[in-house]
């Protein structure tokens, strides 16, 4: 899987990254460590450079710090969650950038459809596996 | 209406039906509504939103369809007044075709009347609305006069619609229980299990799964008939849930197999619970008087500890296998994966 993925990358079959394109910064913002391990290996191995926050202000923080290509985001977090750190961030300079894709066990509808009122990209139910964020992120990231 | 109009509006009608058998979505007005405005393109947050839903394979269950009305389709700036009297005639004719197909099946023929409509072409202006409205209500008011369960009363009488409401409120719990033995169908399983997983993945928390399936089922139903074939699946459904604890979750995962799903469980574990239910079965056998004497029920159970990350159908995979073990290896015992 990771290896079709990097491949369609690289030849940008479809519109996307240029040959050789390095996938980019990847920020995971969850406040559970289980579920950056995760990420963090799916999207490492996908050639990302990562970067964690355990909740939306030290996301914010490091967002401007340096900017990310994408955002994997948790809606539930202690001092700052999800979302308002998705309206903060579409408000800071550059914060219009980043793919954000929510990773929530959210499912109703009123969640789904404030994240994409407030800017989301796309929306990753809980659990995922490898499987399912490629497939977010080839709409979000891959073919952008 | 132009001609263009009209074929476009047909086109958009077929699909709106085709996608609502696709997901199983009950031919209600609402439902229809929803499914109308999506295929029309003119609401891209209702697009966005089922789109999230269907690539997520979230069930449309009905409270999500609920929402999605509420939300997107009563709410549409456009038409308002309209929309208000239609909401409520909406209403309560799902209402009524809720009670009816729980009492009848009439909801069959207005499902044929929702679809004779759609491909007489429904069209976006308010006289179409209008129009759609006025002859459903006709058609919801010939349903209830077919029907002694619901009169024309009905909606005279604020204690009766309760008591509807009431049957309306069962009918859909029990959509999420299986019919003959009272726990969890199939279908809200799936919903259990991702929701317990997702949870399991946030908080790092063990979660078990075991895969039941009784012991030469088959020759129970060819002896004694299927009769005493229910009986048995009965009595281990009810063994199960008295071997569980509140928050665990029994599920008839298929013919004669189940499924149980373990939150704060780990393999170790599950394997316990799972030897309870067998040792269970052989203290407390079911007692019934059949020539010849029924053999006593026995049970294969395979057991799996999730990894969060793994797909959930690996998951699911690997429990099956481990029930596939433990019948290959002579049955009536526990295996885990």
């Amino acid at each position: 899987m990771v290896e079709i993925v990097l491949n369609s990358i690289n030849t940008g079959a479809d519109g996307g990254l240029a040959p050789n394109a390095i996938p980019g910064l990847c920020l995971l913002v969850d406040d559970s460590a289980l579920v950056r391990k995760i990420a963090r290996k799916i999207f490492s191995g996908l050639g990302f450079e990562t970067d964690e926050a355990e909740n939306g202000q030290i996301a914010l923080e490091k967002c401007r710090g340096r900017m990310p290509d994408v955002v994997l985001l948790d809606w539930n977090m202690p001092v700052m969650d999800g979302l308002e750190f998705l309206k903060s961030l579409r408000h800071t300079d550059g914060g219009r950038e980043p793919a954000v894709i929510f990773c929530t066990t959210e499912t109703d509808v009123d969640h789904i459809q404030r994240a994409l009122a407030n800017g989301a990209n796309e929306y990753l139910m809980k659990p995922f596996d490898q499987e399912s964020l490629v497939a977010k992120l080839d709409m979000v990231y891959y073919r952008k | 209406m132009s001609v263009d109009e009209l074929t476009k509006a047909r086109s958009i009608a077929d699909s709106a039906i085709a996608t609502m058998q696709r997901y199983e979505i009950p031919t209600t007005p609402a439902n229809y509504a929803i499914w109308y405005e999506y295929h029309a393109g003119q609401s891209p947050n209702l697009q966005r939103t089922i789109d999230v839903l269907i690539s997520n394979n979230a069930a449309f269950n009905e409270n999500t369809l609920q929402d999605l009305y509420a939300t997107f389709v009563s709410s549409a700036k456009e038409a308002q007044a309209v929309r208000e009297i239609s909401t409520h005639a909406l209403q309560t004719l799902q209402d009524i075709v809720g009670i009816a197909a729980l009492a009848r099946g009439d909801a069959e023929q207005f499902g044929n009347t929702l679809r004779g409509f759609a491909s007489q072409g429904l069209g976006e202006s308010l006289g179409n609305l209008k129009s759609l409205i006025e002859t459903l209500v006709q058609e919801s008011q010939n349903m209830a006069g077919r029907t002694e369960y619901v009169g024309l009363r009905m909606r005279e009488s604020a204690g009766k619609i309760e008591a509807l409401e009431r049957n309306l409120e069962s009918a859909i719990l029990d959509s999420t229980l299986d019919g003959l033995t009272g726990v969890a169908n199939r279908k809200s399983f799936d919903t259990i299990i991702r929701k317990s997983a997702g949870e399991a993945m946030n908080s790092g928390d063990e979660l078990s799964m075991l895969m039941i399936d009784i012991d030469h089922f088959k020759k129970v139903n060819d002896t004694w008939g299927h009769q005493t074939g229910d009986i048995v699946l009965r009595h281990l459904a009810q063994t199960l849930q008295k071997a569980v604890r509140g928050g665990d979750h029994v599920a008839r995962y298929g013919g004669e197999e189940f499924a149980i799903i373990l939150p704060n469980t780990d393999g170790k574990a599950a394997v316990s619970v799972a030897e309870n239910i067998r040792e269970t079965l052989a203290k407390e056998p079911l007692v019934i008087e059949l020539t010849p004497p029924i053999t006593p029920t026995t049970v294969s159970i395979g057991a799996a500890c999730y990894d969060p990350g793994e797909p959930l159908a690996e998951w699911v995979g690997r429990a099956d296998a481990a029930l596939y073990s433990a019948k290959r290896d002579g049955r009536d015992r526990v295996e885990l994966n």
